[in-house]
């Protein structure tokens, strides 16, 4: 089984092009997931853009694509009209709904491609847009266990859980962990104190290879940024201790900070980690990493 | 009518050549020489270190191997362990299925875009990519 994911958008909110942003990258959300086959897509961001062109490019060009998103806010779904691949007449997309019967993500990607918007509506794309559901949050697709958690964000959100072969990654972006902890005050006072984290979400990421998570403030940023939907980096460092998970990519970087910024979030999310005692690895998510989950 | 000599005369700390906007005396700027420093790879660390290799091919490999375009003998690293490939001004690396894996800034990768001062270790072999002018 082989099994790999990778970065093609790592920012939150805005794209953020520039000498300043480069490493860890401008394009806002999109992670693909290859296993064995089968092309798994999380996430609509600008970085689906080139996604689409390699995809096009490649000698192993795949007829199906299962898209699944973590919500609809524009920075996750802003590549779509430009994901060459939906063009194609040859190409199968597979779109999730979280819930049977539901029609939201389809018609809010219909609704982004209205002509007030975009020169080419949803219904001139030459690929099959083919509707599927994670019925009662659980579903499997080619063998790969796909289940959602709902999460804290303005308007929704859920997370995704890719399984098989024992082999799992964990997809959480955009979930303000910080409002659901249950020592929330302490942790707005005392910075250094575990947080604890919903026992259901760290049961949703126990023991994940990797963990992707919505790290986009720091813990002084924070206070000014409470409701906006989304977590503090050291929130994420104590949720990775918690599930016990191997690698945690902090992820959905704030726009405002520059790539030496997330090197000095990193380094202290790595001290922090440290000081609780566990090994994982904890890293900065970067445009153009692909891992290799084993 | 005025006439030139009823303008009084300044007493301007600068000379006439000189901008008066700049205030105070500005540090000359080094010419530099013509010349462009070449992608490479900077070995610091495992045996042959501190060497460092110019990455003038679209695919270097590093290994064990003697074949292999960067030599390095460590019983730690794989024969053909890792590609270095440039697409244009960019530089990406990939691990070749090596024994011990790839190690970019301390988080094993299967492949990535390289940028200035990127630590890559394979084994006990580590290298600092330089981007080059």
């Amino acid at each position: 089984m082989a099994f790999f994911v990778r970065f093609w958008g790592t920012r939150g909110s805005i794209p953020t092009p520039g000498y300043a942003t480069r490493r860890y990258g401008g394009n806002t959300s999109c992670v693909e997931m290859r296993v064995d086959d089968t092309r798994f897509i999380c996430d609509g961001g600008t970085g689906l853009c080139e996604l689409g062109l390699q995809l096009l490019q490649s000698e192993a060009r795949p007829a199906d694509v299962h898209m699944l998103f973590s919500h609809m806010h524009w920075d996750h779904i802003q590549g779509f009209p430009f994901f060459l691949p939906a063009y194609e007449t040859d190409m199968s997309l597979h779109v999730y709904e979280v819930a049977a019967g539901e029609d939201r993500i389809r018609r809010l990607l219909h609704g982004q491609m209205r002509s007030e918007y975009f020169p080419v509506t949803f219904s001139d794309l030459g690929a099959r847009i083919v509707s599927g559901d994670l019925g009662d949050g659980e579903t499997s697709v080619e063998g790969v266990k796909i289940r959602c958690f709902e999460q804290n964000h303005p308007g929704r959100s859920f997370a995704y859980s890719f399984e098989k072969d024992g082999k799992r990654v964990v997809y959480a972006t955009d979930n303000e962990v910080d409002l659901t902890l249950e020592n929330r005050e302490q942790s707005m006072e005392k910075f250094s104190a575990l947080r604890k984290i919903p026992p259901a979400l760290v049961a949703f990421a126990r023991g994940a290879d990797l963990l992707i998570a919505d790290g986009q403030y720091t813990d002084e940023e924070y206070a000014a940024k409470v409701g906006w939907g989304h977590a503090r980096a050291n929130t994420v460092v104590d949720l990775a201790v918690q599930a016990e998970v191997k690698q945690c990519a902090i992820f959905h970087h704030d726009p405002m900070h520059s790539d030496d910024d997330i090197d000095r979030i990193v380094e202290q999310a790595r001290e922090r980690a440290a000081s609780f005692g566990s090994n994982a690895t904890l890293f900065g998510a970067r445009e153009g990493l692909e891992l290799k989950i084993e | 009518m005025l006439d030139s000599g009823a303008v009084p005369k300044r007493n301007l700390p600068y000379r006439d050549d000189e901008d008066a906007t700049v205030v105070g005396k500005l540090a000359p700027v080094p010419v530099v020489k013509p010349g462009k420093r070449a992608p490479r790879l900077e070995q610091v660390g495992g045996p042959g270190s501190p060497r460092s290799f110019e990455l003038a091919l679209d695919e270097t490999i590093v290994g064990r191997a003697v074949q292999a375009h960067i030599c390095v003998p460590s019983s730690l690293i794989s024969r053909r362990h890792m590609a270095l490939k440039k697409n244009g001004p960019q530089f990406s690396c990939t691990d070749l299925d090596s024994a011990n894996g790839v190690l970019l800034n301390g988080v094993k990768a299967h492949s990535a875009l390289l940028h200035e001062g990127d630590t890559l270790q394979i084994g006990d072999v580590v290298f600092v990519f330089r981007e080059g002018d």
